[in-house]
């Protein structure tokens, strides 16, 4: 009985001195890249503390826009390396949180969560960035309006507008500020422009489009049972709907695509 | 409270998506023509397959896709955002834009994304 007992004990303390222990310095890091940067790598750390190689069986990010990277497939005892997320900062603004989990042969810790904050910094906050006139509507100037990155300064912005149609005005609304006026030549048909926004002395360029819109489409006619969300207003009575000049208007929606047809 | 002790820092930093900003595949099929398709997952994915008509419009390429949601909106149109599954976050993302940047009204998260569609399609 007592070979038993000291055998089952010894079993345990060689699991336990034995086990795999794989440690990250860090399973959060926050990134501050520069307006020009495409992307943001985050490097997180390990450690092999254990007696045991841990094997990674796999990693993935949250995200198709994060792409995650182990060195190797295997960590021996003691051994150092990194986890490697790469997200793809594309047109994207603001604070972006991404994750990976990292997922191992280690029975104690078979998964971690590493966290990828990346603080995109904006140099130009537009808004609106679409401003619109309904056919047929006064075609008075409105609004945009740009606010400059805290952690920049930018004396001048350079509007353009790709469409002869859209007039643009820019002034100074302020430190920091500029306001753009944007007014169609007439809102008798359909048109639109992009306006290119270019602050002085960056290669950075923002958009922002001016449309003369169609009418509004014909109200659905829904079943009595399906109801539109709460606060959200009935669609307006049907009027003669276009499609916008040198545009096609999506093809007919609530239907499957038929087989095989991709785009 | 142990748990939620245990649980603060592995909760979800993204907010919830407000029920009245979701919608179910029968629900915006049941608006018709009124409805633009927007599907907020990467090129590839769109590439593969997507709800047909639908306007591409993901983050990699925001400023270069916009115009093209918008050349389509008109007032009154509601916009229905889908990513791949319900946990992705790519829809809630877009359709946040649109609201905020652009000041689109109307835009609805499609419960279930892409495949809560296919589910319903197949």
């Amino acid at each position: 009985m007592k070979t038993q007992i000291l055998a089952f004990t010894l079993s345990i303390t060689v699991c336990f001195v034995a086990r795999a222990d794989l440690k990250f310095d860090k399973t959060e890091i926050e990134l501050h890249p520069t307006p020009a940067d495409k992307q943001a790598i985050g490097h997180f750390t390990y450690l092999n503390n254990g007696k045991t190689p841990v094997k990674f069986k796999s990693v993935k990010a949250s995200c198709g826009c994060t792409a995650a990277q182990t060195q190797k497939d295997e960590v021996k005892p003691g051994e150092k390396g990194e986890v490697t997320a790469t997200f793809n900062i594309g047109d994207r603004t603001g604070t972006q949180v991404k994750t990976v989990t990292v997922e191992t042969d280690d029975a104690a810790h078979p998964h971690t969560i590493l966290t990828l904050r990346t603080i995109i910094p904006q140099l130009l906050e537009v808004t609106p960035t679409f401003v619109f006139w309904k056919q047929g509507e006064k075609p008075d100037p409105k609004p945009i309006t740009v606010k400059v990155g805290k952690q920049f300064t930018v004396k001048n912005i350079k509007v353009t507008s790709s469409a002869p149609d859209f007039q643009t005005k820019v002034e100074q609304a302020g430190k920091g500020e500029f306001k753009i006026d944007v007014q169609p030549k007439d809102t008798n048909s359909v048109t639109g422009t992009t306006l290119t926004i270019q602050p002085e002395d960056s290669p950075k360029v923002f958009y922002a489009t001016a449309r003369v819109t169609g009418a509004p489409p014909p109200a659905p006619m829904a079943p009595a049972d399906q109801k539109a969300p709460a606060g959200q207003a009935a669609p307006v009575a049907p009027t003669d709907q276009k499609a916008p000049i040198g545009k096609t208007a999506p093809a007919a929606s609530g239907a499957p695509a038929p087989a095989g047809q991709t785009h | 409270m142990g748990e939620a002790i245990y649980f603060r820092g592995k909760i979800s930093w993204q907010s919830p998506i407000s029920p009245s900003e979701l919608v179910s595949v029968d629900q915006a099929r049941a608006w018709g023509e009124n409805v633009i398709w927007v599907d907020a997952r990467l090129d590839a994915d769109f590439g593969r397959d997507h709800v047909r008509g639908a306007i591409s419009l993901n983050e990699d390429r925001w400023n270069e896709l916009l115009p093209q949601f918008l050349a389509a909106w008109s007032p009154g149109k509601k916009a229905v955002v889908y990513c791949s599954a319900e946990s992705c976050d790519l829809a809630r993302e877009a359709a946040e834009r649109l609201r905020k940047e652009a000041q689109i009204p109307d835009v609805f998260v499609l419960k279930g994304g892409w495949e809560a569609w296919l589910k319903k399609n197949r």
